[in-house]
This record gives structure tokens, C-alpha cells and sequence, in this order.
């Protein structure tokens, strides 16, 4: 029985101390106005206290983030240049040793309580936050869908072909806290009102349960974008892509981007598929044939059924390279799928002569 | 036994719709330390270790590559299929790590037991020992597997 109210005694002691400490620091912990300045160039005045993640985007500076701030990504790295206190254990996990020696840290876990100086990639200054609609949702196979969301605030987009944003999933039955995911932009850059992204089904997962599930037109969602460094170079080589599944998107992108310009280079796109049912757009793709005469579309399937009535081509896609590659020196490769497959094609590519830092990726 | 602040965040972070749809504990009602603790016992009891399931879980998942998610048999007996899904999802305990999204189904053909696993509940048995809850989803029932695998 001692022992008992010897722990019951310190629980209450430890419990009252913890709510002690909770109201000092709401009462007290004021720290005022801090700044924080990015890349010596912009300042930004912000009330002290919360964390630099959120700091940045109410100010609009967007830095990648999975998680939505809760230190469960890792994917939200600035380099913190003064100020920002030491480094955390809840975000030592996410850092490499070259890393944490470079001052790298994850922003959603530094609390701004003074001034503090940063530096983030240039390219995240272009970064914005939308507000959209969602004004169409086409279904493309029993496990992907395509959904276009209008632009409401701001209400145009400037993005290259290839890149992604992050959709925002709100509250809803199966989650309880709003979710970012990435998506690849399968509209062209030509349209800037809108924007369109091809999500797959995956199992369990909390942003795609919710599109398939839940989504509805007339719905507002916030995207966060555009990211990425997979786009369309500005060259006049030849190009193979090939993606499967969702991974068609940003070659949609690109494609119908060179189809509005009747581009005349010779390009050459392998989608792989299991079976037929995991095969969509393919008449659209089988137009722009018509309209970019050295543009191919080859689906090819894995495991064809025998009631698919398949006659087109089969197994794995490397082997069909040799066919249409014409000059591997002057040929680019735009690949998007898993890093297995990325992996196995590259192999293929660099065999027969491509250069390796021509061939660019998006792996899941 | 007690749960640590460090052991309720994970605890935390396992509920339904944090890291996944289902969470990783399912309807189960005991703690971290009891469902970790029931599952070493029953691995122990056959003379393997976690190390040991997750090697061979490894094993398997790596064998299944060489097929492009189409079937294919390993060792004259399993027969392994992947699926991969776009995306990562991170490991609830405290560490650096991303897991690929996929499923992994395999059947061995001499007992006909199949069983299917993710990347993650790889790491989950080779570095934290944890099959996941009960009722959960990819909840891996440790004599199963190993009846499935070795």
C-alpha cells in the first residue's frame, strides 16, 4: 500500500509540475516579434513561438512537407544559418551525419523564438498555395481516376511539364488531420486556370482513400505547388518514355505539350500493363500519332488474359528498345515508375549507348 | 508495464488514419510492450529469431524484383508476387527510414499457406520484433509466417 501512494504522490507531483510548466510558458514565453531572413535577401517578421514550417508558408515560402509538420517525413530541409537552437532528437532520425555537419535541419521542429537565418533552394521562392475546385473526375480504370481542379486563389499556374504538386487531403472519416501527398501534373503548362492529376488507388493510404472514396465535384482542396525536377529539357534530341499506371501523367503532360506544338521530334512512349483493364487513354495517345508523325505509342502488356483478345506486344519492355532507339547518343529517356522498373529500363538504356545523365526519372 | 513518453508517441502514431488508413495496432488491447512480448515468445518457441523472419522476408521480396510484379517461383516452392504502389510511408518508431509502398503475396506450394507483407512489416519484425496488433490489416501472425517461410 506504500509503495502505492508513494507512486500515486509522485504521479500527482510530476502531472502538476507538467501543467505548471504548460501555463508558464502560455503566459510567459512570449518572444515577441522574431525575424527570419532567407538567403540574405528577404526578411520576414513573424510572432515568435511556433515553427519555422508554418512561419515560411503564412508568409508563403512553401517548403516541401509530407507530413504536414509533424516530423514524420523528413522531406522539409532548410539550412539553418543562425538562430534556429540546437538540433533536435525528434529530427536527428531524418539528418545525415554530412548533413547535421552542413547545419541542415527539418523546419517543421525549430520553434522560432529569435531572429534566425536560413537558406532554402531558389526555386522554392516560385512555390504557392491554391485554392481550388474540383470540377472533374474522370474515371480512367477501376483504380485510377483523373481529377481536375480549377484554380480559385491564386487562379493561373506557370509549371513545366513533368512536375508535381502537393494535394492537401482535409479531416475527414478515415483521417484525423489534414494530409499532403504529391501527384504529378497530367494537364499541360499552355492551361493555367487548371490543373489535372491521375491518382491511383493505393491500399491503405490515407490521401488516395480519400480521392476514391470521398472526393466530390464542387469540392475545395488546397494544392501546394509546382515541385520537382523532372521536366522536359529544352533540346532537339530523340526521347523514350516509359511509365506505367499513374506514371502516366507527367508524360501525359509533356506529350500533349509537344502535340499542341506539333513537335517533330521523334519520340516514342512504352506504357506497361498488366492486362487490358489497366490500359486507358489509348486512343488518345493513338491521335497523336496522327498528329506528330514520329511520335510512337507502344503499350505493351505483362499477363495479357485470353479474353483480353490482345494482339499487341508482351512481356517486358527493355527488349523492344533496340527497335525504336535510332541513335542512342542523341536520344533522351523521361522514365516514371518504381525504382525497380526505373532501374531495370536504365540498365537497358546505358547498354545500348545511351548516356546515363540523359535519362531522367520519377521514381514512387 | 509501463508505458515510457517515448513508447505512447509510437503508440500514437500507430492509430488509424495518422501514418495509414487502418493504423498498424488494429483491435488489439494490449500495449507495445505485451504485443511485442507475446510475438517473441511464440518465435521463440519454434527456435527462430525476428533477424531470422526478416532476413527470409527480404529474401523473397528481393527474389520477386527479378519479375516485374508478375508471379514467380522461387526455389521450386514459393510463388511470389509484388505490387508496387507510388509513394513512402515512414516507420512509427523514432528513426530515419521511407518504406516503398507494396504487397508482397506469397504461397507456399507445399502447404498451401499464403501470406502477404509489406516492405514496412519487413522493418517492423527484423529491427523492432513487431507483427503488428491483432485485427490489424497487415497484422502478420508470427507462427503463419513461419510456416509460410521456412
Amino acid at each position: 500500500m506504500e509503495i502505492f501512494y508513494n507512486i500515486l504522490t509522485a504521479t500527482i507531483i510530476s502531472g502538476s509540475l507538467s501543467i505548471i510548466l504548460v501555463i508558464a510558458e502560455y503566459f510567459f514565453a512570449n518572444y515577441g516579434d522574431c525575424k527570419i531572413t532567407v538567403n540574405n535577401k528577404k526578411e520576414i517578421v513573424v510572432k515568435g513561438g511556433g515553427n519555422l514550417l508554418n512561419a515560411l508558408a503564412e508568409n508563403k515560402i512553401f517548403i516541401p512537407s509530407a507530413c504536414g509538420g509533424r516530423g514524420s517525413c523528413g522531406f522539409c530541409k532548410v539550412k539553418a544559418l543562425d538562430g534556429a537552437g540546437p538540433v533536435l532528437p525528434t529530427e536527428k532520425p531524418y539528418l545525415s551525419a554530412s548533413e547535421l555537419k552542413d547545419n541542415i535541419r527539418l523546419s517543421c521542429q525549430i520553434k522560432v523564438r529569435q531572429d534566425i537565418k536560413i537558406h532554402i533552394p531558389e526555386e522554392l521562392f516560385n512555390i504557392k498555395k491554391f485554392k481550388a475546385k474540383i470540377v472533374e473526375i474522370i474515371d480512367y480504370t477501376y483504380d485510377i481516376k483523373g481529377i481536375t481542379f480549377q484554380l480559385l486563389e491564386p487562379n493561373t499556374v506557370d509549371f513545366k511539364a513533368g512536375q508535381y504538386m502537393q494535394l492537401e487531403t482535409p479531416k475527414y472519416e478515415k483521417s484525423k488531420q489534414v494530409i499532403s501527398r504529391a501527384y504529378s501534373i497530367s494537364s499541360i503548362p499552355d492551361i493555367k486556370d487548371s490543373i489535372q492529376l491521375i491518382i491511383r488507388r493505393v491500399p491503405d493510404g490515407i490521401c488516395t482513400t480519400w480521392v476514391h472514396d470521398y472526393m466530390k465535384l464542387g469540392d475545395i482542396v488546397n494544392l501546394v505547388g509546382p515541385f520537382g525536377d523532372f521536366y522536359i529539357r529544352d533540346t532537339e534530341t530523340d526521347i523514350i518514355y516509359v511509365a506505367g499506371g499513374s506514371g502516366k501523367a507527367p508524360i501525359k503532360s509533356m506529350i500533349e505539350h509537344f502535340a499542341k506544338y506539333q513537335s517533330t521530334r521523334k519520340m516514342t512512349y512504352f506504357f506497361g500493363a498488366r492486362t487490358t483493364k489497366d490500359l486507358y487513354l489509348t486512343e488518345e495517345f493513338q491521335e497523336y500519332e496522327k498528329t506528330m508523325p514520329d511520335f510512337t505509342y507502344v503499350p505493351v502488356l505483362s499477363a495479357p488474359s485470353p479474353d483480353d483478345g490482345w494482339t499487341g506486344k508482351t512481356g517486358f519492355i527493355p527488349p523492344y528498345f533496340k527497335d525504336y532507339i535510332r541513335d542512342p547518343l542523341n536520344t533522351e529517356a523521361y522514365l516514371c515508375g518504381s525504382p525497380g522498373m526505373i532501374a531495370a529500363v536504365e540498365k537497358e538504356l546505358v547498354n545500348l549507348g545511351v548516356a546515363k545523365d540523359k535519362i531522367y526519372f520519377d521514381s514512387f | 508495464m509501463k508505458l515510457s513518453p517515448e513508447e505512447k508517441r509510437i503508440m500514437d502514431k500507430m492509430q488509424p488514419g495518422i501514418l495509414t488508413v487502418d493504423g498498424f495496432l488494429g483491435n488489439d488491447t494490449r500495449n507495445l510492450h505485451e504485443i511485442l512480448q507475446e510475438d517473441a515468445e511464440t518465435i521463440e518457441s519454434y527456435g527462430y529469431t525476428a533477424e531470422d523472419i526478416g532476413k527470409r522476408m527480404k529474401y523473397f521480396t528481393e527474389r520477386s524484383k527479378e519479375a516485374y510484379e508478375e508471379p514467380i517461383l522461387i526455389d521450386q516452392k514459393y510463388l511470389v508476387q509484388q505490387d508496387i504502389w507510388r509513394g513512402k510511408v515512414v516507420c512509427p518508431f523514432p528513426h530515419k527510414g521511407l518504406y516503398t509502398k507494396a504487397d508482397i503475396h506469397l504461397k507456399n506450394i507445399e502447404n498451401n499457406i499464403e501470406i502477404s507483407w509489406t516492405p514496412l512489416n519487413i522493418h517492423f519484425i527484423e529491427e523492432h520484433g513487431f507483427f503488428e496488433g491483432k485485427g490489424s490489416k497487415h497484422r502478420i501472425d508470427p507462427e503463419t509466417i513461419i510456416k509460410a517461410l521456412f
